[in-house]
């Protein structure tokens, strides 16, 4: 049970990569995302808050990150309860390739939906997945490709490294988690 | 005075309408979410999102918080107040592993859906809310959903106490030894080496079963005075009272348990005792107050209503002519968990072996069944109890052996089936009257086969495939004692106590607790043609363990064999002493023969001038017992209770008629036409109704309903979106016919009907599908039956032939 896509990023690979592993920029791209911490180099913490259909998952979970690759991608696995509502189960490659002065963002992810987040059964669930990736992406773009203030960019390029040196944040994986698993419960369901 | 006395008859097989009918379809009916008691509590269960998880620990602490919430219970304080569910009057007399658990999950849940906590709030909306904020830390376990993956060896245990997940294990044939049993298994397998055709399948039948109407519940009240009260949900209320004293250790004086008069349905669902049932009371007793719980339709789809799940690996010999010679079958159930009071789930395939031979004659058997505990909701009983499955693999064998032989698959049914009763099958079942060629002859009556057959030839010519397919079924009537107490651990008799009111009214009480069966118009109907009196003057109570005497319950189709023989014979016991007195009153020196109970009154038959009023007769016995003949008291009163010395059956046999696209895999019933032998009918439209449930039923199942869950073990279908159940437009029109035998066993030569009823089915709408698709010589061996299955099988089929 797999779920392959691919978006155009309208930034260079680097500066993906680095906003692919930048907390502040995740978590505001990540619809619903509550927190982010990071435990250690290869170990995250996040919380996310989405409405599906007739449910309000609050999903915290963890994440841990293997095949690290920068800028090229790295693999991720991740786990989130919400208690009554469910719990989701992803694994994730995610590989990123120049596409002239963009960027090709690549995923191929495997998940797990359970409890009731994985009953609500197809329709509600690709329809909620769809309008987070969107959200998702129309987010991260703004964030990554729209030009910033000087100092505010000066500011951005010398913390960036330090960042993109340390592993990627989970926030990433808190909206595969959240979005791409169910998208692929649906699928599953569907199919 | 003849018509007068005819008159008295008249209620037999009339066509009444529902006693209950008025006030259900006006909105008066009384279901226990109707029952409120002051100062009643709510409860909501936290149930396990895993199939199979270590309880690592349990956070109440933001749910208590909560105002409004009054208190938590989880499984460790169940587990130090009360008994576990393994008790002795849950369990049957079957050699079986039975899991020992508690009516909260202990130290793991095992399966999507185990009740891990309850919360009790002032509001269910409350209690609703607190339940998500029980936090339950799970530690993931490997799950096992296969039932022959959890039977090989190594497979991850469901229960850890248990050596393995083989639940129970049983040879149904050959007698009682190992050495016996493998005697005969090398006779029948003398008969498959020499046997002219053998036909070999592996069939599957899904998890599906029956949702009632109205789900489950439970209220429960608890005063020093009177002890626990305990209005449940149930299909047998005196056996849930004696689970509850066991359990809950309440001195049996203390216990009261009523089922509501209405009950939007039972099929089987309502008939083990759950441990719901145990939480409430217990709770009650604790906080002192009343609790309710009524199950969400989420938590009925997760935990009841799952049945059938068989494989079932059936192998037929026959000879060329068509004669059937043996039987093996190797079959293996998905029991889920095997935790619940009085069937644990595998008592249900265990008689779906006992019922495989149907209605023909076999020279041997070897049938052998393998249960398997997994990771999934218990298996409940469903309408069909066990043999859905079963009935299934050898209706659609008997149709291959048909194509083998190249003859009509009506005409081997009807060769080989049991020519005259009473019969005792390969496997003991013991079918004690009724005379099935003949129900078979009537349904030959309804089609003209030949016809048929060239209307199928002239259809295939332009390109349209019809079929026709055929089956029938042997179904229990009503369990004796010789059968439930090994089967269940309980009693058979059917129980009644009739009360005749001085203003010459008739109250009847019976153990049983129906869920929308009719009995009281049934019953009113018997009672109204003994005593000559309208049904309109009869009131029947079920369901309350303190006014009714005790009965094992609703089930297996009691009703018309069992319940309305007791209420018979308590009858006649009050008519013998009203005519006893009546006589005496007379001057007369009669017996109760010589009186005629019409019209509302007591005729003496000698001398029709001289009667009395009905109210007149009775109300003399019971306000005025003086000049009583010698010996004679006052009261009409008498209890009675009716046992069948041998179960006893019913029979059916089915025919429809489809039409397939092979484009699409699409099929249309065009025609279900059936023959019964229900005995003699108490009420027409109640038999009727009992059939056309039946066989919707029967089609819902096969074609459209099927529980899911994934390898992980979760179960995909808790809703009606998902849970697909066939509605009005799906199913065809029912032509029922009747070739009727009254029962010799029964006072009135009634059956009980309509339990087993739905088992026929899908043999018979599968065979017609074959049939229309014999050109591409397609046999369907899986269930459910969904087009897009034929589909692939068609285009497969094709891909051969080219």
């Amino acid at each position: 049970m797999e779920l392959k896509d691919e978006i155009r990023i309208n930034a260079p690979r680097a500066q993906v990569y680095a906003a692919l592993n930048d907390p502040d920029i995740l978590r505001q791209s990540i619809p619903g995302c509550e927190s982010l911490q990071k435990n250690s180099d290869t170990e995250f913490e996040a919380t996310v808050t989405s409405k599906v259909g007739p449910l309000t998952a609050k999903l915290k979970g963890a994440v841990t990150l293997s095949d690290l690759d920068p800028p090229a991608g790295y693999t991720l696995a991740g786990e989130g309860k919400g208690g009554p509502a469910g719990f989701a189960k992803v694994k994730a490659r995610v590989a990123l390739a120049d596409e002239g002065a963009a960027t090709l963002l690549r995923y191929e992810v495997k998940a797990e939906v359970g409890g009731k987040l994985g009953q609500l059964g197809g329709a509600i669930i690709d329809r909620t997945a769809r309008k987070l990736a969107g959200e998702f992406f129309q987010q991260f773009e703004s964030l990554v490709s729209v030009p910033v203030p000087a100092e505010e960019a000066a500011g951005a390029a010398a913390a960036m490294p330090a960042r993109a040196a340390s592993a990627v944040s989970t926030a990433a994986v808190w909206y595969f988690i959240a979005a791409i698993a169910l998208a692929l419960a649906a699928w599953i369901l569907l199919t | 005075m003849d018509i007068t006395v005819q008159d008295s008859k008249r209620w037999m097989g009339a066509r009444l309408e529902r006693k209950e009918d008025l006030r259900l379809v006006s909105g008066q009916g009384k279901y226990l979410a109707d029952l409120v008691l002051p100062g009643m509590l709510h409860a909501v269960f936290v149930r396990s999102e895993y199939a199979h998880a270590r309880i690592t620990g349990i956070d109440a602490s933001a749910a208590r918080a909560l105002p409004g919430v009054v208190d938590v219970i989880t499984g460790e304080e169940i587990r130090a107040h009360v008994k576990s569910m393994r008790q002795p009057v849950l369990l049957p007399n079957l050699p079986a592993k039975y899991p020992d658990y508690h009516a909260l999950a202990v130290d793991k849940v095992k399966f999507h859906g185990d009740p891990v906590a309850v919360v009790i709030a002032r509001d269910k909306y409350l209690a609703e809310d607190a339940a998500e904020l029980v936090v339950v830390d799970y530690e993931e376990l490997p799950v096992v959903v296969d039932a022959e993956q959890a039977l090989a060896p190594g497979a991850t245990k469901v229960h850890d106490a248990e050596a393995d997940n083989e639940m129970f294990a049983m040879s149904f044939t050959g007698g009682a030894t190992p050495e016996e049993q493998a005697q005969n298994g090398s006779e029948v397998q003398r008969i498959f080496d020499t046997a002219e055709i053998v036909v070999s399948n592996r069939f599957r039948v899904h998890r599906t079963g029956i949702t009632p109407m109205e789900p489950r519940g439970v209220l429960c009240d608890w005063s020093l005075a009177d002890g626990l009260t305990a209005w449940i949900t149930t299909q047998r209320p005196h056996i849930d009272r004696l689970a509850l004293i066991d359990i809950l250790d309440i001195p049996g004086e203390r216990v009261r348990v009523i089922a509501p008069r209405d009950q939007g349905g039972g099929f089987g669902v309502k008939a083990p005792f759950y441990r719901e049932n145990v939480v409430i009371a217990y709770a009650a007793r604790k906080l002192g107050r009343p609790v309710r719980w009524i199950e969400s339709r989420y938590e009925g789809l997760m935990n009841v209503g799952q049945e059938r799940d068989q494989i079932n690996d059936l192998e037929v010999a026959a000879t060329r002519d068509g004669k059937l010679l043996a039987l093996r079958n190797r079959g293996i159930a998905n029991n889920g968990t095997g935790q619940t009071g009085v069937y644990w789930g595998f008592v249900m395939p265990f008689l779906g072996q006992v019922e495989l031979p149907n209605a023909y004659t076999w020279e041997k058997g070897d049938i052998k069944l393998r249960v398997a505990t997994t990771n999934k909701a218990c298996l409940t009983p469903s309408r069909a109890f066990g043999h859905f499955p079963t009935r299934f693999a050898l209706e659609r064998s008997i149709d291959m052996v048909a194509r083998r032989c190249g003859l009509e698959p009506a005409e081997v049914r009807r060769r080989n089936m049991v020519p005259k009763l009473p019969y005792t099958t390969i496997t003991g079942e013991y079918y004690d009257s009724g005379d099935f060629l003949k129900v078979w002859d009537n349904l030959m009556r309804q089609v003209d086969l030949p016809a048929f057959r060239r209307e199928q030839a002239a259809a295939r010519a332009q390109g349209r495939y019809l079929g026709i397919g055929f089956s029938c079924g042997v179904e229990l009537s009503g369990v004796a004692s010789e059968l439930l107490v090994p089967m269940e651990n309980q009693p058979g008799y059917g129980a009644a106590t009739v009360r005749v009111d001085p203003r010459g009214k008739v109250l009847i009480f019976g153990g049983d607790a129906p869920g929308g069966q009719g009995h009281e118009t049934t019953v009113a109907q018997v009672v109204a043609s003994i005593f000559g009196i309208d049904p309109a003057d009869t009131l029947v109570t079920t369901g309350d363990t303190g006014s009714t005497p005790f009965g094992a319950g609703t089930i297996g189709a009691r009703a018309g064999s069992y319940f309305v023989s007791a209420v018979h014979k308590a009858c006649a016991e009050l008519k013998e002493k009203i005519t006893h007195v009546l006589a005496h009153d007379l001057g007369v020196r009669a017996t109760a023969e010589e009186f005629a109970f019409s019209n509302g009154e007591v005729i003496y038959l000698r001398d029709p001038s001289r009667r009395k009023t009905f109210r007149e007769i009775v109300e003399r016995i019971i306000m005025f017992p003086v000049n009583l003949p010698e010996g004679e008291v006052g009261g009409l009163e008498s209890t009675a209770f009716f046992e069948a010395a041998k179960p006893m059956i019913c029979f059916n046999a089915d025919f429809c008629i489809v039409e397939v696209k092979p484009a699409t895999g699409e099929f249309t019933i065009k025609r279900w036409a059936t023959s019964e032998d229900v005995g003699n009918v108490i009420n027409q439209n109640i038999v009727d109704g009992q059939m056309h449930g039946a066989i919707v039923q029967g089609l819902s199942n096969a074609i459209f309903e099927e529980f899911i869950y994934t390898d992980e073990g979760q179960q995909l279908t808790a809703d009606f979106e998902h849970y697909k159940m066939a509605t009005a437009a799906d199913v065809p029109d029912i032509e029922l016919s009747y070739a009727s035998t009254p029962c010799p066993h029964t006072p009135l030569g009634t059956r009980g009907i309509g339990e087993g009823r739905p088992s026929s089915v899908p043999g018979a709408l599968c065979n017609a599908i074959c049939d229309a698709l014999s050109p591409f010589g397609i046999e369907i061996t899986e269930l459910p039956l969904r087009p897009s299955a034929l589909w692939t099988k068609i285009r497969d089929a094709r891909a051969t032939q080219r």
